[in-house]
C-alpha cells in the first residue's frame, strides 16, 4: 500500500512539470485558437464581434481554401510515398549490402535535414531557375536539341507544386533513412541468412522480412510525415513562391497566413488553423487504424 | 555459365546502387558547397551565372554580417534561447516520458492522448494566442512591480521553445524507454533503489543514445525557429533567424547577396558542426516506434 | 554524456550572467529617458531609400526641439509591428509604412480604424517658412484615398516620398534598332511584333505587386477619371462596365507579349531576374518606380545601355497617357503616446530643410511645393520627375477603406485583381475569367 502511494507521488512529480508547461503554452493557446475562430476580428484593434460558426461556413465555401487543402493533401501523399520508398530502399541498402563508404553516405544524406528552410529555398531557386542558367534546365538542355524551351519549374501552375514536393523530398530522405536504418539494423541477421539459403531474392527479403519487421516503425513515421509535410510545405512555399503563381502553390498554412494578416481576417485565419489541426489529427488516426497489423515477433 | 550471369547481375546491381547513392550525395554536397562559395563572393558576381566560382575570397561579407547586421549579437541570443530550451526540455520531458513508458496509473490514457494531440498543434497558429497570454502576464506583473518580465525575454523564449517541443520529445523518449527490458528496474529494486534513483541512476543513462537524438532534433528546431522569436521578442533579444530577415533584400532596395549568404553560413555552421559531432549516436537513438512493443 | 550535461549547465550559468548584465544595461538606458524629455518613437520600413535620410532629419529635429527620437527601421516592419500594436504598449508614435507594402499592416490599420485623424497638421506652420503644411503640400495628395481613406474630408496618412511609376526601358536599344517609343497601345503592340521577330519580348514585370501602379494607370486611361474614381470605391457597376472590361482585355493582349520566364521569377526569390531582362535586352519594358536604377546599380548590362522612362501608353491616339504617382505614407496610431510631438515631426518633414536632407541622403522626394529646386536638370532623377512635364498625367492609386471580408483578397499583390495576372500570362485563365473573378469579389466586398 505504501509502495503504491509512493509510486503515485513519484508519477505525479514526474509528470507535473511537463504537463504544466504543456498546458500553459500549448493547450490553452490551442483552446484560444478555437475561441478566436468564432470571432470576426482583424487582429489589431479591440474590435471583436462574436459570429459563432460563421467563419467555418465561409471556409467550406471558399474555393481558395479548398484548393490550398487539395495542394496540401497532394503534398502529403506524394512526399510520403516517394520519401518512404526511397529512404527505405536506401536504408536497407546501406545496412544490408556490402557497400563502401557507408558512413559517408549516411552522414551526407542527413545534411539537408539540418539546413534551414531559407538555405534550402535559395539552393532550389538556383536549381529551378527557368533560364538556361538553372541547374536542372542546363542538364535537361544537354538531352534536348535546338528549339527546346526551358521548363518553368516555379512559373508553370501545373508544375510548381511538384517543384515544391521535389525540394521537400530532397530534404526529408536522410531523416527517414536514418530512422529506418535504426530499426533495420536491429533485425537479427539469421533471418536473412535463412532466407538466402531458401533462395529468396533481395527483393523478396526486403518485402518479406524487412518491411514486416519494421512495420510499427513505418507506421510511426506516417504520423511524422503528415505533421512535418503540413509544416514544411508552408515554410518552403512562403520563401520560394509566396503561394504563387496566382495561388497555384498555396497550402493551408500559407493561406491561413495570407488571410489572417494580409487580408486582416484574423478570426478567419484561426478557423483555418482549427480545421487544419482537426483534419490532420483525424487523418493520422485513420491511417494508423488502416495500417494496423499484427506485429511480427522474431 | 549461370555463375557468370550471376556475377554480371551482381555487378549491374552494384552499379545501380552506387550511382543512386552517388547521385543523391552529389545533389546534397554541391548545393551546400555552393552556399559556402556564395558567401565569399562580391555582390556584383551574383548577377552572373550562379554556378561560377568566386573570383576571390571576399571576407568583408562576414564582417558586415557580424558587425553591421549584428549577427554576432543575435548569435549569442540564439545560443541562450537554444540552450535554455534544451535544458528545460530535458528536465521536464525525461521524467514524464519515463513515467508514461514504464508505469501504469489512472489517467495515463488521457495524458497520452493529450500529448498525442499536441503533436498536431502547429506553432504557426498558436503563436499569437501565446503572445497575448504573455502580454496579459506582463501587464499583471507590471501592475505589481512596474517591470516587464515576460515579453522580450530571451529566457522565456527558451522556455516556450521547450514547452512546444514537449509532445514530440516525450513521444520519442517514451518509445525508447518502452524498448528497455523490465529486468533493469527489477534489478534496481532488489538493490534497494527507490523510484527516483532507479530513474536517474539506471534508466536515464540507458536512454543516452535517445537523449542525444532528441537533443539534436530539438537543437535544429530551436536554432532555426523564426516565428516565436519574432513575435515574443519584438523589441529586444532577436535571434539569428530573425536577424537573417534583415539581410534579405529590401523591397525596392539594392540586394546585398554576399552578406545574405554570409549570414546563412553563420546560421548553418553551428548546426553542421554539432551534427558531425553527434552523428554517430544518431542511428542508435532513433530506435523508436518500438520494435517489440 | 555527463560531460555534455555539465558543459550545457555551465554555459547556461555563464549565459545567465551575461543575460542579466545585458538586462541592467537596458534599464539604465530606460532611466535616461526621463519623463521631462519625451521620446518620439518612429518605426518604419527599411526600404529602397535607406535610413540615412531619416537619421539626418531626426538629428536636426532633435536639436531644434530638444527631444530625443528613437528610430527603428526594419525590412520586415509589418511583421515586427503587428504584435507591438496588438499589445497596445510601446506603440510607435509615428509609423512609416506605405499602403500596399508587404504584410498589409497599413491596410489593416486603416480598416480597423487604428489611425489618428491628423487634419490639424495641415494648419501647422512648416518651421519658420511662414507657410502651413496644407499650403506646402502639392495639391491632390491630401485628398487621395491613400491619405484620406474614409472619404470624410479628414487627413489620416501623411504623404511622403513620391515618385512616378512608369515603364523603364533601354533608350539605347530603341535608338539603335530605330524603334519609336510607343505612345498608344496600338503602337505598343506593333513594337511588340517587331521586337518578337528579333527575339526580344515586349514586356516583363518584377512581380504582380507592381500591377497596382501599372494596371491602375491603364484603367484610368481607358475608363476616364470619373469612372476610375468609382472603381476605387468598389462600385460594382463601374467594375462590370464594358470600358473596364476593355482595360482588362488590354492586359490580356499584353500577356501574349510577356517574356517567357517572367511568371517563374515573379516571386520574392526571383524578381530581380525579371528586372535584369531589360538590362540584358531580353525584354523592352518593365513597370517600376524611380528606385529601380539604384536597385540594379551593380547589375551587369548590355553595352551602351541607357535608362529610359515613359508613361503608360494612351488608350487611343491623342488620349491621356498616365504615369501612376507612387507615394508612401506615414501615420500616427490612435494609441500613440506622443501624438502631438509626432505631428510636429510630420510638419517638420515638409520643410525645405528636411526635404533637402531626405533627398541628398537616399534620393527620396517630398511631395511639396518647390521640390524641383532639389532636382536639377543634370540630376539623373530629372528624367523621371519630368515625366509629368512632358505630357503624362498623374494617376493616383489606392482603394477606399472597406471592411475586410473573409476569404476575399482583392487588392494585395497576390490578390484577385493583380495576382491573377500570372494566370492570364501563363494562359491558365482567360481575361473573361479574370474579370468575372474580380467582379464577384467586388460584389462580396459590397455585401
Amino acid at each position: 500500500m505504501k509502495r503504491n502511494k509512493e509510486k503515485n507521488i513519484f508519477v505525479a512529480l514526474c509528470l507535473a512539470p511537463a504537463l504544466l508547461l504543456f498546458t500553459i503554452f500549448m493547450v490553452i493557446p490551442t483552446l484560444n485558437v478555437f475561441y478566436i475562430s468564432t470571432l470576426k476580428w482583424g487582429g489589431l484593434s479591440a474590435n471583436k464581434t462574436f459570429v459563432g460558426l460563421k467563419n467555418y461556413t465561409i471556409l467550406f465555401e471558399d474555393m481558395n481554401f479548398i484548393a490550398s487543402l487539395q495542394n496540401t493533401i497532394l503534398i502529403i501523399v506524394i512526399v510520403t510515398i516517394i520519401t518512404m520508398v526511397v529512404s527505405l530502399i536506401f536504408a536497407s541498402i546501406i545496412v544490408r549490402e556490402d557497400i563502401k563508404f557507408k558512413n559517408f553516405f549516411r552522414v551526407i544524406f542527413y545534411i539537408p535535414n539540418i539546413l534551414s528552410v531559407v538555405v534550402i529555398s535559395s539552393i532550389f531557386a538556383q536549381i529551378y531557375d527557368p533560364s538556361t542558367n538553372g541547374l536542372l534546365n542546363s542538364i535537361l538542355g544537354l538531352f534536348n536539341g535546338e528549339g527546346w524551351t526551358t521548363i518553368k519549374f516555379l512559373g508553370d501552375q501545373g508544375i510548381v507544386i511538384y517543384a515544391i514536393i521535389g525540394a521537400m523530398i530532397w530534404q526529408a530522405i536522410g531523416y527517414y533513412m536514418v530512422m529506418y536504418m535504426a530499426s533495420i539494423s536491429a533485425i537479427p541477421e539469421h533471418l536473412y541468412e535463412a532466407a538466402q539459403i531458401a533462395g529468396a531474392s533481395r527483393f523478396t527479403q526486403f518485402t518479406r522480412i524487412t518491411i514486416p519487421l519494421i512495420w510499427n516503425n513505418i507506421r510511426t513515421t506516417l504520423t511524422f510525415f503528415i505533421i512535418s509535410s503540413i509544416n514544411l510545405s508552408f515554410l518552403f512555399v512562403k520563401v520560394m513562391t509566396s503561394g504563387g503563381p496566382d495561388g497555384a502553390s498555396e497550402t493551408v498554412l500559407s493561406y491561413l497566413y495570407s488571410q489572417a494578416y494580409t487580408n486582416a481576417s484574423y478570426g478567419y485565419g484561426m478557423a483555418i488553423g482549427a480545421v487544419v489541426f482537426i483534419l490532420s489529427f483525424i487523418l493520422s488516426g485513420a491511417i494508423s487504424k488502416a495500417t494496423k497489423r499484427d506485429v511480427l515477433e522474431y | 555459365m549461370k555463375k557468370i550471369k550471376n556475377m554480371s547481375t551482381e555487378k549491374l546491381f552494384k552499379f545501380f546502387v552506387y550511382s543512386a547513392l552517388l547521385t543523391l550525395a552529389v545533389s546534397i554536397i554541391i548545393p551546400v558547397a555552393w552556399v559556402f562559395m556564395a558567401s565569399i563572393k562580391e555582390n556584383s558576381e551574383f548577377y552572373a551565372n550562379p554556378w561560377n566560382l568566386p573570383m576571390g575570397v571576399y571576407f568583408e561579407n562576414f564582417k558586415i554580417a557580424f558587425i553591421e547586421a549584428k549577427m554576432g549579437e543575435y548569435f549569442m541570443n540564439s545560443v541562450i534561447a537554444t540552450t535554455i530550451g534544451l535544458v528545460v526540455l530535458l528536465l521536464v520531458a525525461l521524467p514524464a516520458a519515463y513515467v508514461l513508458a514504464r508505469f501504469n496509473f489512472k489517467g495515463k490514457k488521457f495524458v497520452d492522448g493529450m500529448l498525442m494531440a499536441g503533436l498536431f498543434v502547429n506553432v504557426n497558429y498558436i503563436v499569437v494566442p501565446i503572445f497575448l497570454m504573455l502580454l496579459g502576464a506582463d501587464n499583471m506583473i507590471y501592475d505589481l512591480i512596474e517591470q516587464e518580465l515576460v515579453l522580450n525575454n530571451i529566457f522565456v523564449l527558451g522556455i516556450v521553445y521547450a514547452a512546444t517541443a514537449i509532445p514530440f520529445t516525450v513521444y520519442l523518449l517514451s518509445s525508447f524507454f518502452r524498448t528497455l527490458p523490465k529486468a533493469y528496474e527489477e534489478a534496481a529494486e532488489i538493490d534497494g533503489c527507490g523510484y527516483f534513483k532507479t530513474m536517474t541512476k539506471v534508466m536515464i543513462p540507458l536512454a543516452m543514445p535517445s537523449i542525444v537524438t532528441v537533443l539534436l532534433f530539438n537543437f535544429l528546431a530551436f536554432w532555426n525557429e523564426y516565428i516565436l522569436a519574432l513575435t515574443l521578442n519584438p523589441s529586444s533579444g532577436k535571434t539569428l533567424p530573425v536577424g537573417l530577415m534583415s539581410l534579405m533584400q529590401a523591397s525596392r532596395g539594392k540586394a546585398e547577396y554576399g552578406v545574405l549568404y554570409a549570414g546563412l553560413v553563420i546560421v548553418m555552421l553551428p548546426t553542421l558542426i554539432l551534427y558531425i559531432l553527434v552523428q554517430k549516436k544518431l542511428t542508435q537513438g532513433m530506435t523508436m516506434g518500438g520494435l517489440k512493443d | 554524456m555527463k560531460k555534455l550535461f555539465k558543459v550545457l549547465l555551465a554555459s547556461l550559468l555563464c549565459l545567465g550572467l551575461v543575460g542579466c548584465s545585458a538586462d541592467t544595461d537596458d534599464n539604465a538606458g530606460d532611466a535616461t529617458g526621463t519623463p521631462e524629455t519625451p521620446v518620439l518613437k518612429i518605426a518604419g520600413l527599411d526600404g529602397g531609400y535607406g535610413s540615412a535620410g531619416w537619421e539626418a532629419v531626426i538629428a536636426n529635429f532633435e536639436a531644434a526641439e530638444g527631444v530625443s527620437v528613437e528610430l527603428q527601421l526594419e525590412k520586415n516592419i509589418a511583421e515586427v509591428l503587428r504584435p507591438v500594436i496588438n499589445s497596445g504598449k510601446d506603440i510607435p508614435d509615428l509609423v512609416y509604412l506605405a499602403v500596399g507594402a508587404t504584410g498589409g499592416l497599413t491596410e489593416a490599420m486603416i480598416s480597423e480604424k487604428q489611425i489618428l485623424d491628423i487634419s490639424d497638421v495641415l494648419d501647422m506652420q512648416v518651421g519658420a517658412e511662414g507657410v502651413t503644411v496644407g499650403e506646402k503640400l502639392l495639391p491632390g495628395f491630401t485628398d487621395a484615398l491613400t491619405s484620406s481613406p474614409y472619404q470624410d474630408g479628414s487627413l489620416y496618412l501623411a504623404p511622403i516620398n513620391y515618385g512616378p511609376c512608369g515603364l523603364f526601358y533601354d533608350a539605347n536599344l530603341l535608338a539603335t534598332k530605330g524603334w519609336e517609343l510607343p505612345t498608344t497601345w496600338a503602337e505598343m503592340f506593333e513594337l511588340g511584333d517587331l521586337a518578337a521577330a528579333e527575339g526580344i519580348a515586349l514586356f516583363t514585370y518584377p512581380t504582380t505587386g507592381y500591377f497596382d501602379a501599372f494596371f491602375s494607370a491603364v484603367l484610368n486611361s481607358v475608363v476616364g477619371p470619373e469612372q476610375y474614381a468609382k472603381l476605387m470605391t468598389y462600385d460594382v457597376a463601374a467594375w462590370e462596365s464594358e470600358s473596364t472590361k476593355e482595360a482588362f482585355a488590354l492586359v490580356g493582349k499584353l500577356a501574349g507579349y510577356v517574356e517567357e520566364n517572367t511568371v517563374a521569377n515573379a516571386n520574392g526569390e526571383g524578381f530581380t531576374k525579371n528586372q535584369l531582362l531589360i538590362l540584358d535586352n531580353k525584354a523592352i519594358f518593365c513597370p517600376n518606380g524611380t528606385w529601380l536604377p539604384g536597385e540594379m546599380a551593380e547589375a551587369p548590362r548590355t553595352e551602351g545601355f541607357e535608362w529610359g522612362f515613359t508613361s503608360i501608353p494612351a488608350y487611343t491616339e491623342g488620349g491621356d497617357a498616365y504615369a501612376t504617382t507612387f507615394v508612401e505614407q506615414m501615420y500616427i496610431p490612435t494609441s500613440a503616446e506622443n501624438a502631438d510631438l509626432a505631428k510636429k515631426f510630420i510638419a517638420y518633414c515638409y520643410s525645405d530643410e528636411a526635404a533637402a536632407l531626405f533627398y541628398t541622403n537616399g534620393g527620396a522626394v517630398m511631395p511639396i511645393v518647390g521640390n524641383e529646386k532639389f532636382i536639377t536638370a543634370e540630376d539623373p532623377n530629372s528624367l523621371y520627375y519630368n515625366i509629368y512635364n512632358t505630357g503624362a498625367k498623374a494617376n493616383a492609386v489606392g482603394f477606399a477603406a472597406i471592411e475586410k471580408v473573409e476569404g476575399v483578397d482583392l487588392t494585395s499583390a497576390d490578390g484577385i485583381l493583380y495576382g491573377t495576372v500570372n494566370s492570364v500570362v501563363a494562359g491558365t485563365k482567360t481575361v473573361e475569367e479574370w474579370h468575372a473573378d474580380v467582379v464577384e469579389a467586388v460584389k462580396k466586398l459590397n455585401k
